[in-house]
């Protein structure tokens, strides 16, 4: 009846911004990203590759309630970068890598197919050799 | 404070890298190894729940004489099933500048049966016939599996009785309701010894005896006997078992789901460093970016028209993937 929309979960509002960034007084070179319509799928993987950075002194992040899709991200780093290019250095790194993980996946599926092609010329994918 | 930048610039000169154990048209069964929990995680949730797929979303109903109350009907037609092989050309209804719904944001089945002879009569998904001005010829089409050729059962009629419906499927994801799901499961598990001790086993003598091994035991080195709890070891290997209920093929499911990921990643990657000036988001917006020059400086190399074609059944696999992950024409981010 008064229940949200369900496409609110991933549709930005008249006037909603994707992302901001709030300054953190009292901390040194640390940003809060307010990711509006996200949830712990990107959360989690931001946050974990930050962590990875050698110039990232702290990251970390919450949903703060699961029925508002928005996401947190606080990143401090060591002052040679900021964070916003902190964020944007895990982001180029995340789609390089996931590009690689398709190219990798249609590699291993093509041989995949020719293996099993091969095996029981009937193509129909029976579950070939051990691997 | 020193990291030792080594322990990343390894991993990423490396990258993921897949091993396929099981491939068929249901299923694809695969390793993901050298990448990190979230990373793995974070692709198998959207696969679960943020690829585009094509359902049934309403029902115009002229005619129910069955047993069947009308939304009850509609409710089994919304989760048949639907190709969704080049749903990327469709677009979303929200939208689409027509009124309610065209032929480039919905596809149209309609279903009309009659009882005539002496004997019940079962309805199923291959009745739905697609009717109007359609774009691709197979998109919207409902997906038939079985021996017989039939499709899901959506109700019985006795004699006498009739239906007859008007479908509109459209295009959406699985956040916004589960009939818009590619795949039937996912199976998703890592550390098959449980060295890591993420799962507490509940046990009454020993839980080693008592629960079923992995079905990837074979494929880790065991913990050797008395062997200490390593504090600092992150899972790296992980299983996934991605199962289709037909809109995708399962490698597809794999394929669109980094699209998607990527494309996520992406917009945030242009938002950020395209400063406050960009004005690209100022309103509601489907979860799709790129969709080819429409103000977003970048596109990645997946896509395209037969991108996430199946390699399975239809004319050969074509790899979606470019050499670069991300734009070919793409001016962003330098």
């Amino acid at each position: 009846m008064n229940a949200p929309d369900r496409f609110e979960l991933f549709l930005l509002q008249d006037g909603e911004k994707k992302i901001v960034e709030t300054v953190v007084n009292g901390m040194s070179n640390c940003s809060d990203f307010t990711i509006k319509k996200e949830d712990h799928t990107i959360g989690n993987l931001l946050s974990e590759r930050l962590k990875q950075a050698p110039n990232v002194m702290m990251a970390g992040y919450k949903v703060a309630h699961p029925n508002v899709p928005e996401l947190f991200i606080r990143v401090q780093t060591d002052g040679t970068v900021t964070p916003r290019e902190a964020l944007v250095n895990a982001l180029k790194q995340l789609v390089a890598a996931y590009g690689q993980l398709g190219r990798e996946f249609q590699k291993e599926l093509a041989l995949r197919q020719y293996a099993d092609q091969g095996e029981n010329g009937d193509g129909s994918g029976a579950q070939g050799g051990t691997y | 404070m020193d990291y030792d930048p080594m322990v990343m610039d390894d991993a990423e000169s490396l990258g993921p890298v897949v091993k396929i154990s099981q491939a068929d048209n249901v299923r694809v069964k695969f390793e993901l190894s050298n990448a990190d929990l979230s990373f793995a995680n974070s692709l198998r949730r959207v696969m679960l729940a943020e690829i585009p797929t094509i359902a049934i979303d309403l029902v115009e109903i002229e005619e129910n004489s069955s047993v069947l109350a009308d939304e009850f009907i509609a409710h089994r037609l919304g989760l048949i099933p639907l190709n969704a092989e080049g749903a990327e050309s469709l677009l979303y209804s929200r939208d689409c500048d027509c009124d309610n719904y065209c032929e480039h944001c919905s596809v149209k089945l309609v279903l009309h049966a009659k009882c005539t002879g002496g004997e019940n009569m079962s309805i199923s998904a291959r009745d739905l016939v697609p009717a109007g001005d359609r774009m691709h010829q197979t998109l919207g089409m409902p997906v038939i599996r079985d021996e017989d050729g039939l499709g899901p059962l959506i109700l019985k009629l006795r004699p006498g009785q009739e239906i007859k419906l008007e479908c509109i499927a459209k295009k959406g994801i699985a956040k916004e309701h589960a009939k818009w799901a590619p795949s039937a499961a996912i199976g998703f598990e890592y550390d098959p010894h449980n060295k890591l001790h993420h799962i507490d086993y509940w046990y009454e003598q020993d839980p080693k005896t008592e629960w079923p091994p992995s079905e990837y035991v074979d494929w880790e080195e065991p913990p050797a006997e008395g062997e200490p709890f390593d504090y600092d070891a992150v899972p790296n290997r992980f299983y996934y078992n991605v199962e289709t209920s037909g809109p995708l093929g399962p490698d597809g499911i794999v394929t669109e789901g980094i699209k998607v990921i990527q494309q996520k990643l992406a917009g945030l990657i242009h938002e950020l460093t395209e400063g406050e000036g960009g004005d690209n988001y100022d309103g509601p917006r489907s979860p799709e970016y790129g969709g080819g020059g429409d103000g977003f400086g970048y596109s990645t190399s997946y896509g395209g028209n037969g991108g996430n074609q199946s390699a399975w059944g239809g004319a050969g696999g074509t790899t979606p993937f470019g050499q670069t992950p991300y734009g070919g024409g793409g001016n962003t981010w330098s």
